[in-house]
């Protein structure tokens, strides 16, 4: 212990260390501030686009319901409130998805499409500044623990005074700690107190569990690099040596490995481009019989006695419709349930070289906790198919039931809008945001014993001398 | 002299084992960023040629001779081909559209079909002889010259070089040009040859910018062993600079231009398109109701009734298009002066600058695509004008009709436009360049040995 109050005493009182950590504290603040400021605008607008649609909905007067399926619904995706501290893939995914009639389609408008080129290079946010800068931090503490002791050759006198190796240890961790404290602790009540006062209080999106969850793996990312900062400094020839060393891990683990390990993901499971995803539907839809050819078949089908007696010569056309409505939406399901099968495949190779580089899975795990990783895209992709889904089914089974000869004249109002709920999208919990991603808990876990075992072993076998 | 002692600096730096894993790591980033990109590239290549193939087919065997359906159910893709330099930098080639549909109609006339790619990849960015450029580079250039005379001095050695008949700015400029020599070299020349980039205006463009770029950050170096710390301080401070302009100042200028300077809501703008149009759609609606109701099954239209049916459908899509028209151009206004705004804060970037220019010099940028963009509406045009008067007349094509339809090609951009457009910023840098040297140089004269 007297080695940690030693060595963060001497780390406090250098102003380079003061200089930085302020830096670190002043970044840590204002991504925190400008991350709720921004996300709570974000959530601002769409709720109020929410509530507007659903008035322009029910307010769009008397029309036939196929018309009305054609009219369609905007879903704008929610925002959830954990994305003031990781906003992750929500900069490069779609903000709303327009359902309508025959046609399904992608979430439009990625900011990132009206955002100047320049936004591809980062965005400072909380995540960023726990997940990139602050391990740079831990390395400016940690690569001279042993080596700058032994390039001063204190080292040796050190455990000559009877300090055990793993006293040393212990005390050298918590001595490159303690200085983060009076940074870290105040910066995570600040934010802890702005996202409480900025949440919305909806009893559907508890986030006090995922706050707890992106904090335990900011910490543990933490504690990785400052058990990396040590093995690397014990057994280094030198400080120099050490520093560079653990530079390199960092830019390789946070600039390097995750655009490489995209680029393995793609090669191992290729993704359709654009113009060839819409190309294989239309190539199925081209096989397709025409409007004319559907309202033939069915309406032999119906001189065949396959229907009713009371059904109606002119209900041919209502039963063309739901057909090929529903084998619309099926070909759709399917090339949609495709594409996202790819990228969850492409997910899965990505998270798999975390094994690699421990900031991998910590960022996978943030995301995840945030609610902002590709799966609870997809979940809202899937809830927005759903919910059209049911918008059709409702407007089409009216015009099944209204018993009339000639549908295209049949005409309701809001009663039958008022009939398709509004859409409602409820984030999934905690623990089901952290079983999608075990195998990036397995390996943060994984690296945290891995790196405390190797600074054990790195203390226990180190040269004393250089 | 100075001659004479780069290239005595030359020998000495291709002695030293750092120097020689520093151009490892180089030449084998760049090597790999290079392969990666020209990989991409050359896929792109094939899927524009598959498409133009496929396009060229459909032509010759199309499905229907109906007016309509041609003209607007299958419309015509033009695509964009990747541009000669992709390989350089992917960009916003992984964003924006490479294809657009063109139909005849007023409505939905250009269909974006937005590039798809895995969210994670556009988050994750790429590792591309551009990221190369950016970031590794000016790491490298420190790490070759944090220690330009510090060590020799506390030697005692620069003390006896200087005995000779020498300045010390000639021998810090030998030491600076070796170094400059060593880096650039590998940086401009292999690319190139691996990617198989055409030589041209564009590639001017690229590599001028790479070294006035690379010029920036040798004389942060330079200013930086001027001050007469130890290599070690050197090292420290220059880790810092290099973190704060190429990482933190980039992150927090784009935190900055997100708060300060948001870009127009999306959504927004999609809840007052909708109530633009409303009106027009409802009534729009109702007629086409009215005729359906009138004439229940296609059978019993007649091709009168198809042109009726054609003009109400093009007076309801022109209605329509007509409010979203103003709705989208005091959108684009906005977003245009939003953009512009938060241009002025990335100029306080040499990395957000020198981004702008690789990128609109590899022909991934916005501006290709604004380009592309244009194109398609003209080419639009020439369609509408071509195939409108056939589907308001609900007309069958005949073979030679359809042959002489209009077919899109990009052109690109003439060179001379897009040199014109980065000049001022590459004066920029260069110009920056220039200073950051001079200030090195005249520090150097008050180096205390």
């Amino acid at each position: 212990l007297t080695i940690a109050v030693k060595d963060a005493t001497e780390t406090w009182r250098d102003g380079r260390f003061r200089w930085a950590a302020a830096l670190l504290f002043v970044l840590l603040v204002a991504a925190l501030a400008g991350g709720i400021q921004h996300q709570s605008e974000i959530a601002r607008q769409h709720a109020d686009a929410q509530r507007a649609e659903r008035d322009t909905w029910l307010d769009k007067g008397d029309m036939n319901p196929h018309a009305a399926a054609h009219y369609g619904a905007f879903v704008f995706k929610p925002v959830q409130p954990l994305s003031a501290i990781d906003p992750g893939l929500d900069p490069f995914l779609g903000v709303f998805v327009f359902l309508e009639a025959h046609k399904q389609q992608l979430a439009r408008h990625r900011p990132i499409e009206d955002a100047s080129p320049t936004r591809r290079l980062g965005l400072l946010t909380p995540a960023t500044a726990a997940l990139v800068l602050l391990p740079l931090l831990v390395v400016s503490l940690t690569f001279s623990s042993f080596a700058g002791e032994r390039d001063q050759g204190t080292l040796r006198p050190l455990l000559a005074l009877g300090v055990s190796r793993g006293a040393l240890l212990a005390g050298k961790a918590l001595g490159a700690l303690l200085p983060l404290i009076p940074i870290l602790l105040p910066a995570t009540i600040v934010g802890g107190v702005l996202l409480y006062l900025s949440a919305p209080a909806d009893p559907d999106a508890p986030i006090a569990a995922r706050a707890a969850g992106l904090l335990g793996v900011y910490v543990a990312h933490a504690l990785i690099w400052t058990g990396l900062g040590l093995t690397v400094s014990a057994r280094a020839r030198s400080q120099a040596t050490a520093l560079v060393v653990l530079l390199a891990l960092w830019f390789v683990n946070a600039f390097v490995m995750p655009p490489v390990a995209m680029a393995i993901a793609k090669a191992v499971t290729p993704s359709p481009s654009a113009i060839e995803f819409a190309a294989a539907i239309e190539d199925e839809t081209d096989t397709w019989p025409n409007w004319d050819q559907r309202v033939d078949a069915v309406m032999e089908r119906f001189l065949d006695g396959e229907f009713e007696s009371t059904f109606a010569p002119a209900n041919v056309e209502v039963v063309a419709l739901l057909e090929s409505e529903a084998a619309e939406t099926a070909l759709y399901d399917r090339h949609f349930d495709a594409l996202f099968d790819d990228y969850e495949r492409q997910g899965r190779t990505y998270e798999r070289t975390s094994v690699l580089a421990p900031t991998l899975a910590a960022r996978t795990l943030s995301m995840a906790l945030a609610g902002t990783d590709a799966a609870h895209d997809r979940r809202f992709a899937a809830a927005a198919a759903g919910y059209r889904a049911q918008m059709l089914t409702t407007l089409n089974r009216e015009l099944a039931e209204s018993g009339r000869l000639n549908t295209f004249d049949y005409v309701r109002g809001r009663d039958l809008w008022e009939k398709v709920p509004p859409f409602d999208y409820d984030a999934p919990s905690a623990a089901r945001a952290l079983t999608a991603t075990w195998w990036s808990a397995v390996v943060l876990a994984a690296w945290l014993a891995g790196v405390s075992i190797a600074a054990v072993w790195g203390v226990t076998s180190m040269r004393l001398e250089s | 002299v100075i001659g004479f002692l780069a290239r005595h600096e030359w020998r000495v730096l291709t002695a030293s084992a750092v120097v020689r894993l520093v151009m490892v790591v180089l030449s084998s980033a760049v090597i790999a960023a290079t392969l990666l990109g020209a990989g991409r590239a050359a896929r792109d290549q094939q899927t524009y040629a598959a498409f133009t193939q496929r396009a060229a087919a459909q032509r010759s065997r199309p499905l229907s001779f109906g007016a309509d359906v041609v003209a607007n159910e299958k419309g015509w893709l033009a695509i964009v081909p990747p541009a000669p330099l992709a390989a350089l930098a992917v960009g916003q080639s992984d964003v924006y559209p490479s294809y657009l549909k063109i139909t005849a109609r007023n409505l939905d006339s250009l269909v974006t079909g937005d590039q798809i790619e895995h969210p994670l990849a556009l988050a994750s960015g790429h590792f591309d002889p551009a990221f190369v450029v950016l970031f590794l580079y000016p790491l490298l250039i420190f790490a070759v010259s944090f220690d330009l005379t510090a060590t020799e001095r506390d030697r005692g050695t620069l003390r006896m070089v200087l005995a000779q008949p020498v300045r010390l700015r000639d021998v810090v400029a030998g030491k600076m040009i070796a170094r400059g020599l060593l880096l650039a070299i590998p940086i401009v020349v292999m690319p190139p040859i691996i990617g198989r980039i055409p030589f041209g205006a564009e590639f001017g463009v690229w590599t001028i910018a790479v070294l006035a770029y690379g010029l920036i950050w040798h004389g942060l170096a330079l200013i930086v062993n001027a001050r007469g710390w130890s290599a070690p301080a050197n090292a420290l401070v220059l880790a810092g600079i290099w973190l704060m302009f190429a990482i933190v100042g980039p992150a927090t200028i784009n935190l900055l231009i997100a708060v300060r300077y948001p870009m127009p809501s999306r959504v927004e703008a999609a809840v007052q398109a909708r109530a633009a149009t409303q009106e027009a759609t409802v009534q729009g609606s109702r007629q086409l109701g009215q005729f359906l109701q009138d004439h229940p099954t296609s059978a019993n239209v007649g091709r009168d009734g198809m042109r009726q049916f054609a003009l109400l459908q093009a007076a309801r899509d022109r209605q329509v298009a007509d409010r979203l028209e103003r709705v989208e151009a005091a959108f684009d206004a906005q977003l245009e002066r939003q953009r512009r705004l938060a241009d002025w804060l990335s100029a306080l970037s040499p990395t957000m600058v020198a981004q702008e220019v690789l990128l609109d010099a590899a022909g991934t940028s916005a501006n290709r695509f604004e380009h592309f963009r244009a194109a398609a509406s003209g080419f639009q045009r020439e369609w509408q004008n071509y195939f409108e008067p056939r589907v308001l007349d609900a007309a069958t094509l005949t073979g030679g009709e359809l042959a002489a339809a209009p077919t899109f090609v990009y052109e690109r951009e003439a060179a001379a436009a897009a040199v014109r457009r980065l000049a001022p910023s590459i004066a920029g840098m260069i110009v920056a360049a220039a200073l950051l040297l001079w200030s090195g140089f005249r520090s150097y004269r008050r180096y205390e040995l």
